[in-house]
């Protein structure tokens, strides 16, 4: 039996394709502004990186922002749920989940057990998201892989004091204008955004193992400057790319639903 | 006598060339990430575009981002006075000026010679600014240009609370996915707008004539929220409202090469 997930969340579509738990193939497909196509060709893209037709997925749901959204969709599933299942398969020692999206973070705490005990979510904080990065990164004229890995050797980071995104793009203008190097404008706003997200799991309890997931925890910089603000290692997700954790846990969640007989 | 303003705003550059008291010409470009950039570019431009060089100027004032550091430029003044000064000498009954930029939004009270008497300026939040359009009309999926016209054909205007422009993007994204009609998004973003651009008028204390400044004129749905909450018709200019903090630059430009002589 072949299972499918799909996330669309409010910048990219992504899709995960699994048999027995293991992921087949995957797909991120940044968008921005058709939703709905994006979710179609990302599920297109990953069929085909699978070798499989739409017609050998026997169930897919769907989460994230625009879950009701995917057309093809068999259910829905809730974004929680979701990242729960992804991370207990790939680390069942983790006991603080917190993901970073586009514009939301979510954390919560699993117990030994495995059972979801606190959460958190907002949407009403755009500083420290994928966005407020990207925003910044288009600030910069500079590709944001680039930043993010060329920034971890800046020994002098600049500060962003502005919460607003837009007044701390107009910082980074200004930084820019007074001719700093862009790598310590950039390590300032890595700084500025593990400060954020740290404010924000702290809303629940910081237990370890804590795992990131979503496209933030790919920014390398920000990873180490959160760990740093925590005082900890994040957990290992073997290697699964973190910003299909939401996709993977749907499809895992469309085998549980409708199990192999 | 040939003299010339430039505004460098964090998301275009305007230059205005005069002769003897008359507008010889404009341009209006995207800025770039540095000042100077941005500047050289816009008066490259114009300059060619009316066959002139640049030793052709006998003064030149800059004003807006990094004004102090652009090479051409003799002296430069605050975008406020630039901007009262420009509009006033366009139509000499304006009193109080609505200045919708790139990333700030100000309120401008000026006397009967185009002096500033007094003004508010955003500080902390960047609502009520062009980048906050643009960032709206990304959520939105138009081009920031089709915002306007747009608007005025709502049948029903969705009413957007939150001022974040950032939070207020992932609500029109939700409501695009619910399907709800573009221009009632549209006008929501006109409503949401001008009701920033007028707390800080109100703030201020409206006089009339009134007068909307800055690319945010440009939108035709925000005009028309403005004028109804106004009870009264804004100023129409009978040049691009976009350059008239550049025109004022050339004025005060104008200004102090006839001291100079």
């Amino acid at each position: 039996m072949i299972y499918a997930g799909c996330d669309l969340g409010i910048l990219s579509a992504k899709v995960a394709i699994v048999e027995n738990g293991d992921i087949l193939a995957f797909e991120i497909l940044p968008y921005r502004s058709l939703p709905r196509q994006a979710a179609v060709e990302a599920m297109e893209r990953a069929l085909d990186k699978a070798g499989i037709s739409a017609k050998q997925v026997d169930y897919c749901l769907s989460t994230g922002f625009g879950k009701k959204a995917v057309p093809y969709t068999d259910d829905i599933a809730p974004d929680v749920m979701c990242l729960h299942r992804a991370v207990r398969k790939l680390n069942p020692r983790v006991r603080t989940v917190i993901d970073v999206g586009g514009h939301t973070f979510t954390a919560f705490n699993i117990d030994d057990n495995g059972k979801i005990t606190e959460s958190a979510i907002t949407d009403k904080c755009a500083a420290g998201t994928g966005k407020f990065i990207e925003v910044m990164a288009k600030a910069l004229e500079m590709p944001l892989e680039e930043l993010s890995e060329a920034s971890l050797s800046s020994n002098n980071p600049l500060r962003i004091t502005s919460q607003c995104v837009i007044l701390a793009e107009s910082d980074v203008i200004s930084y820019v204008n007074d001719g700093y190097d862009p790598y310590d404008i950039f390590a300032g706003i890595a700084l500025t955004v593990a400060d954020k997200i740290a404010g924000l799991i702290r809303r629940v309890s910081v237990n370890e193992e804590v795992a990131m997931v979503g496209g933030v925890a790919k920014n390398s910089i920000v990873v180490r400057d959160f760990e740093g603000v925590l005082g900890l290692k994040l957990a290992d997700l073997v290697g699964v790319d973190p910003q299909i954790i939401g996709a993977f846990g749907a499809a895992l969640m469309a085998e549980e639903e409708r199990p192999a007989s | 006598m040939v003299v010339a303003g430039c505004d460098i705003g964090a998301l275009t550059a305007k230059a205005v060339v005069m002769r003897n008291g008359d507008i010889l010409g404009y341009e209006i470009i995207r800025s770039r990430a540095k000042a100077v950039q941005s500047a050289t570019n816009v008066m490259d431009k114009l300059l060619g575009k009316l066959g002139l060089s640049y030793a052709d100027i006998d003064y030149c004032v800059s004003t807006g981002y990094g004004r102090n550091i652009i090479p051409f430029s003799h002296d430069n003044v605050s975008e406020i006075s630039c901007h009262g000064k420009g509009a006033s000498w366009l139509v000499p009954s304006i009193r109080t000026i609505i200045d919708g930029g790139g990333q700030d939004c100000k309120a401008i009270r000026v006397d009967e010679k185009g002096n500033v008497e007094d003004f508010r300026m955003n500080t902390k939040c960047a609502a009520g600014t062009g980048r906050s359009l643009e960032l709206m009309a990304e959520g939105l999926g138009v081009e920031v240009s089709q915002l306007g016209p747009l608007s005025l054909e709502a049948s029903d205007p969705v009413v957007l609370q939150e001022p974040c422009c950032i939070i207020t993007e992932i609500e029109i994204r939700h409501l695009v996915l619910e399907g709800r009609d573009s221009a009632d998004i549209a006008a929501g973003i006109s409503d949401i707008t001008a009701r920033r651009m007028l707390h800080l008028a109100r703030n201020l204390g409206i006089k009339k004539d009134i007068a909307i400044t800055g690319g945010i004129s440009k939108n035709v749905g925000i005009v028309d929220c403005l004028e109804r909450a106004l009870k009264t018709k804004l100023v129409q200019f009978p040049e691009d409202p976009q350059i008239v903090g550049a025109l004022g630059a050339a004025i005060l430009a104008a200004d102090r090469a006839g001291n100079l002589s």
